[in-house]
């Protein structure tokens, strides 16, 4: 065979130029073993399309339609802003599930283990550990599947900073970056507890709504603003 | 277009994908399911402009990877006649010709997992090879070395090789 089966399965997937096309196509006029390998090639594309193509001709069941049907709530709509401004999660609720939280993430801690993913500075709290590295420099655009701190929006609030919200097995929230740090502005139990999971991520969403300044980041603004260290 | 309803007219292609991946009916729609969520809380990560399908199918095959591999850290064992054939993966050729003739789902799920999405993508989504490797996140080499075996293992399985 003159023409090596790489180039023959490009020609069937039609990934050549209409030259190397025309190359394969006169081949296969002179030799049959050509002629046979993409007859065999096409064949077997028309199997996997007989196979799997019905399934893209069913009706779509309701449960997923209703899934994005029903998803206006959670969007950059002026309306979707109006509704985060009623949500029920406000500042003082928030308050209160971040002292219940830190006490549980820090109390625990033991100077000998690696560090929590929660440090209190001052009077605020911050990223430690593992969360303060993924939102120095985890891009949303490119993280890994299995990354263990899951990085959400990237936006900068009224006042100008840099927040990223994020979630973890141990606490999900949004943190802003202040004065070199991550200072967690607000938090929910992480996606482990599943009991306040539902209530915790659609309100995270709502939350960063509510303190944005203008759209997030796009993916190229991200990198912009990782790469300039998330200052102002 | 809403995000929305271009997000709905790519569910049935979606779910194709899906099947091709999870191979049963009811797990592809749960796939799909958990890829329209993720979808709508992290979709300001999706620069519009961009192609929305590229985007779904990269959302779909992270979870489902993410998925498998869950399952493998619970200690799911599959069933047995499921463990030989994914042993069977590039070994296919070791197992007679044409054995699997009429049934591609038994051929589909002899194959590694990164060889049966590179062939949904190519072969039935119709996605070009440099659109798969973004899809992917892989070389376009390694796209079109995974689809030369998957497709060859295919071939032989369901009884269609020289």
């Amino acid at each position: 065979m003159t023409i090596d089966r790489a180039t023959i399965a490009a020609y069937v997937d039609r990934e050549l130029d209409d030259i190397a096309a025309r190359r394969v196509e006169r081949a296969a006029e002179t030799d049959p073993e050509i002629a046979s390998a993409i007859v065999r090639y096409r064949a077997l594309t028309a199997t996997l399309a007989a196979h799997y193509d019905p399934v893209a001709e069913e009706a779509v069941p309701e449960r997923l339609l209703d899934l994005v049907e029903g998803a206006g709530h959670v969007d950059t709509s002026f309306a979707a802003r109006r509704e985060a401004k009623r949500t029920r999660f406000d500042i003082p609720q928030w308050g209160a599930i971040a002292a219940a939280l830190v006490l549980g993430l820090t109390i625990g801690l033991r100077p000998w283990l690696p560090a929590g993913p929660v440090a209190v500075e001052g009077d605020a709290l911050v990223a430690a550990g593992a969360l303060s590295q993924a939102l120095d420099t985890q891009l949303a655009s490119n993280q890994p599947a299995d990354a263990p701190v899951r990085i959400g929006l990237s936006f900068r609030d009224h006042a100008g900073r840099y927040c990223r919200s994020f979630e973890s097995v141990a606490v999900d929230g949004i943190g802003c970056r202040t004065k070199g740090r991550w200072r967690l502005e607000r938090m929910a139990s992480g996606t482990t507890a599943t009991a306040y999971r539902q209530a915790g991520s659609e309100s995270l969403a709502a939350a960063a709504a509510k303190m944005m300044a203008g759209d997030a980041l796009d993916a190229n603004a991200e990198r912009a603003a990782r790469d300039g260290g998330w200052r102002r | 277009m809403r995000f929305e309803d271009e997000l709905v007219g790519l569910l049935p292609r979606l779910r194709r994908f899906a099947c091709g991946l999870a191979r049963d009916a009811a797990d592809a729609d749960d796939l799909c399911q958990a890829a329209i969520e993720r979808a709508l809380k992290s979709r300001r990560q999706w620069s519009d402009g961009t192609r929305l399908d590229s985007w779904m199918y990269r959302i779909t095959r992270n979870l489902w990877i993410d998925e498998r591999r869950a399952a493998a850290r619970r200690g799911f064992q599959q069933p047995v006649d499921e463990a030989v054939l994914q042993i069977a993966g590039d070994g296919a050729a070791q197992v007679e010709a044409g054995a699997l003739r009429g049934d591609v789902d038994g051929a589909m799920a002899r194959l590694p997992d990164e060889q049966r999405e590179v062939v949904m993508l190519v072969l039935v989504e119709g996605r070009a090879y440099r659109e798969a490797a973004e899809i992917l996140e892989v070389p376009v080499g390694t796209v079109t070395s995974r689809l030369a075996r998957g497709r060859e293992a295919l071939m032989h399985l369901l009884g269609e090789a020289a």
